[in-house]
């Protein structure tokens, strides 16, 4: 990854050649919102942070959208529809066409053990398919290895809406030196035992044994994205609200 | 024309001759229309409203596909209430020609329908509709409550399961707005002369609990007015509820008399005379 | 026509529990606590600007000189319009009235012109002939719940802050003076009525609410809304259907209604003072000023 400052880009904005990654052997990857024009133009469809990853050769552009376009391999949470002869429609995000779901797509799930869900549960699902020529078909199992991989139905706990970009932070492997986000470990370093599933389509799932715990952790996501804190004003903002609740 | 009220205070009597706490003459039948699922036809002095429901029924083709995505509840669980109110021309004194898209015959609709959809149980009909449609032949006060009490009716006759009637009445109250006079007596039931000239409400209890369903005030009243004339109402609602219930035991008597309805068991405790 | 979007059976479940067992709502508020509500004013007159959290709304006023009802010659004409576009939420529809439109503006309708809180009266020119026609437009910008009550307070507000250009009438001639030539007029007005809604959860709607938001909204029971001013007057009271509510519980509703319309009237009122102190430049010294404002572009 480039350590120097962010370059924002904006659609239609030429790339700097020496910015594109070369290698041997790999091909270049490109990551959203870039568009190749054959035969050698690479431009940027949205405004945001390029980021260019030489080791991976591989460049995608940073971007805090409102609406959620599945891709494939995405972790979303969505909301049962209504249930077909053999597959769910789900909804990833309001007004928007519905997800495909298998009935069978949950792990060892046969004709009779297949979970049973009523339209309004919520799933936590990959998505197996995407493209832009057909609605996205989802799936709650590694196809490979049969196992849920801590997919599949989400019981109780409470679910709350962040930006896809906050979403995405809070997804990255290493959420709190990349991302920037540290709220949640600094939650449970208060002692707070809750679970947590984060959803690309900007959805989190807050389960917690105390409603108390759960609210917590939904305001302080919430806070963080709205106002944009930094690492430091996140370690504060927890300590201010345990000290409200408590 | 303004309403003489310093009458009142002379004789305790109101225009038509009723004290504070008389209801007007409440006449009301059932399964008047053979088409229907249920029918009702209800009077209140001179307030005539007719009701006819058809329902709970599936939805035809058209409803059942679900438009591009929508919301992300999909079906709904229980079945819908849709209410549909014509006002005859002919029902008031003056004729006033209503838009389809009147907002107030559209609130009045509305009201209708969210007040009998929690007492129904709609639960039982999932994807289904039920129809009311009522149609106003003469207005003389109290359009609400007659429409809501009709409903009711036309439901039970119907066969819908409910926990309980809805019933409804209005209370108003001899104080001007302004006039914070501790003396001012509340009312029952109104007639369209007191709509006019004094503050008033519309009540609907369920059963013969305190609840309230609706409560509509439309006029300027001091707070302090607000008990007595909800206490009021709600008693109201009570003895409109004895006048409804009378009315289907009836009517049930007759059907079984009559031979309809077989006379099945649990129902020798009824008084067949 | 898209259907608003529902929340999942998880959040409904949970919003419920957080309420009624250990009485908590999910933004931290107390149960008869508003969100924080902010009133601005335009540069013009009568444009209110209200945010009640995220729910916000702009009303402005405007007047225009119009031929009187035939059945109502010694009258003005005062209309609230409502507009509520796919900008406040996607399952809005231009010029497809929702039911929450309609109960909005009749809602609106009968707490402010049926109260009687604009003298219409006053708008009267010449009789049968000529009279004011002043008109409030309400938009949604954004909804995020509880529309009544800041639609509610952003028309009087708009209305209170509002200033028709000022006429005379000499010798059967009326003259409609620019703001250049006098000072414009308020509007003549009776009284402030203000909206307080109240939701209502669980199974017999025993837990009550104020200020709703769009997701306590979608979950509620009931719901009554009730009109009041300052002075204690009731306006208007609304419960529309829903599930029944005990009516001692409703009593106790419009006494704290009639605390949080005193809150409001205050605020109002200070707000207003706070606006017309910003536009006035310095009374008599101002008036005896040479120099024109200099426009600095």
């Amino acid at each position: 990854m480039s350590s120097e400052s962010p370059l924002v880009v904006l659609p239609g904005e030429t790339i700097d050649p020496s910015l594109i990654p070369t290698h041997k052997k790999n091909p270049l990857r490109l990551g959203p919102g870039l568009r190749h024009i054959p035969p050698s133009e690479i431009v940027p469809t949205v405004a945001g942070q390029l980021v260019v990853d030489h080791r991976k050769t591989s460049m995608w552009i940073e971007y805090n959208g409102g609406r959620y376009i599945p891709s494939q391999g995405d972790l979303i949470i969505g909301q049962i529809a209504r249930s077909a002869t053999d597959f769910y429609y789900v909804s990833l995000s309001p007004y928007t066409p519905n997800a495909t779901l298998p009935h069978l797509a949950f792990e060892s799930a046969t004709k009779k053990t297949r979970p049973q869900l009523a339209s309004g549960e919520l799933v936590y699902a990959r998505v197996s398919l995407a493209n832009r020529h057909m609605d996205p078909e989802l799936e709650c199992v590694n196809s490979s290895t049969g196992k849920a991989d801590g997919l599949g139905p989400l019981k109780d706990g409470m679910v709350f809406d962040v930006s896809l970009g906050f979403a995405r932070r809070l997804l990255m492997a290493k959420s709190r030196e990349e991302g920037k986000v540290e709220v949640l470990e600094a939650l449970g370093e208060e002692g707070l035992a809750f679970e947590t599933a984060v959803g690309r389509n900007g959805k989190v799932w807050v389960g917690s044994e105390s409603v108390k715990t759960a609210v917590m952790v939904g305001r302080a996501l919430r806070e963080t994205d709205e106002k944009g804190l930094g690492v430091e004003a996140q370690r504060k903002l927890v300590k201010k609200l345990v000290r409200e609740m408590r | 024309m303004p309403l003489d009220t310093s009458a009142y205070s002379l004789a305790l009597l109101r225009v038509d001759g009723r004290r504070w706490n008389e209801l007007r003459r409440i006449h009301a039948q059932i399964r008047t229309q053979a088409a229907a699922d249920g029918s009702s036809y209800l009077e209140m002095g001179h307030t005539k409203v007719m009701c006819v429901v058809n329902g709970p029924s599936e939805p035809g083709p058209r409803r059942g596909a679900t438009s591009g995505g929508g919301g992300g509840g999909g079906q709904s669980k229980n079945a819908e209430v849709a209410v549909n109110i014509v006002i005859a021309g002919f029902s008031s004194v003056d004729r006033k020609r209503r838009g389809r898209g009147d907002k107030h015959i559209l609130e009045l609709q509305s009201t209708i329908s969210q007040a009998l959809a929690a007492s129904l149980h709609t639960h039982l009909f999932p994807h289904s509709t039920i129809n009311i449609s009522l149609h106003v032949l003469s207005q003389d006060g109290s359009l609400l409550a007659a429409l809501i009490n009709a409903a009711t009716l036309a439901c039970v006759d119907a066969g819908i399961p409910m926990t309980d009637y809805v019933a409804a009445c209005t209370a108003g109250s001899t104080s001007t707005y302004a006039a914070n006079d501790e003396g001012a007596d509340p009312l029952l039931d109104m007639n369209h002369q007191e709509e006019q000239e004094l503050p008033g409400l519309t009540v609907a209890t369920l059963g013969d609990s305190d609840r309230v369903a609706v409560l509509v005030c439309e006029s300027r009243v001091q707070v302090s007015r607000l008990e007595g004339m909800l206490a009021v109402g709600v008693d109201g609602c009570k003895q409109v509820r004895e006048i409804l219930d009378r009315v289907v035991r009836e009517k049930g008597i007759k059907m079984i008399q009559e031979g309809t309805v077989e006379r099945g068991v649990g129902l020798n405790d009824m008084e067949l005379d | 026509m898209p259907r608003e979007a529902e929340p999942s059976a998880n959040e409904k479940a949970f919003l419920l529990k957080a309420l009624q067992d250990e009485q908590i709502r999910l933004d931290g508020r107390e149960f008869d606590q508003y969100r924080p509500l902010e009133l601005t004013f335009g540069d013009e007159y009568g444009v209110a600007n209200v945010s009640l959290g995220k729910t916000k709304i702009l009303a402005k006023a405007s007047a225009e000189v119009t031929v009187p009802f035939a059945d109502r010659p010694l009258d003005g004409i005062f209309t609230i319009a409502t507009e509520l576009s796919p900008m406040a939420a996607p399952h809005f529809e231009v010029n497809r009235p929702t039911e929450t439109e309609v109960l909005l503006s009749r809602l609106l309708e009968k707490t402010v012109r049926r109260s009687g809180a604009l003298d219409t009266e006053s708008l009267c020119l010449v009789a049968g002939q000529k009279c004011w026609s002043v008109r409030v437009d309400v938009h949604v910008l954004s909804h995020d719940g509880n529309l009544t009550d800041a639609a509610c307070f952003a028309v009087v507000a708009a209305l209170r802050h509002f200033r028709k250009p000022d006429t005379s009438m000499e010798n059967g001639v009326l003259t409609v003076y620019t703001p250049a030539e006098r000072e414009p007029v308020p509007l003549g007005w009776l009284h402030s009525p203000f909206c307080v809604t109240w939701s209502f959860f669980g199974e017999e709607g025993e837990t009550a609410l104020l200020d709703a938001d769009w997701m306590e909204e979608q979950v509620r029971v009931a719901s009554v809304t009730i009109s009041l001013n300052r002075h204690g007057e009731i306006c208007q009271i609304a419960k529309l259907g829903g599930v029944p509510v005990e009516a001692v519980a409703l009593l106790q509703c419009t006494s704290v209604a009639l605390t949080k319309v005193k809150e409001f009237s205050t605020y109002l009122d200070d707000k207003l003072a706070e606006d017309a102190k910003r536009r006035d430049k310095g009374g008599f010294m101002a008036e005896l000023r040479a120099e024109n404002d200099r426009i600095v572009g």
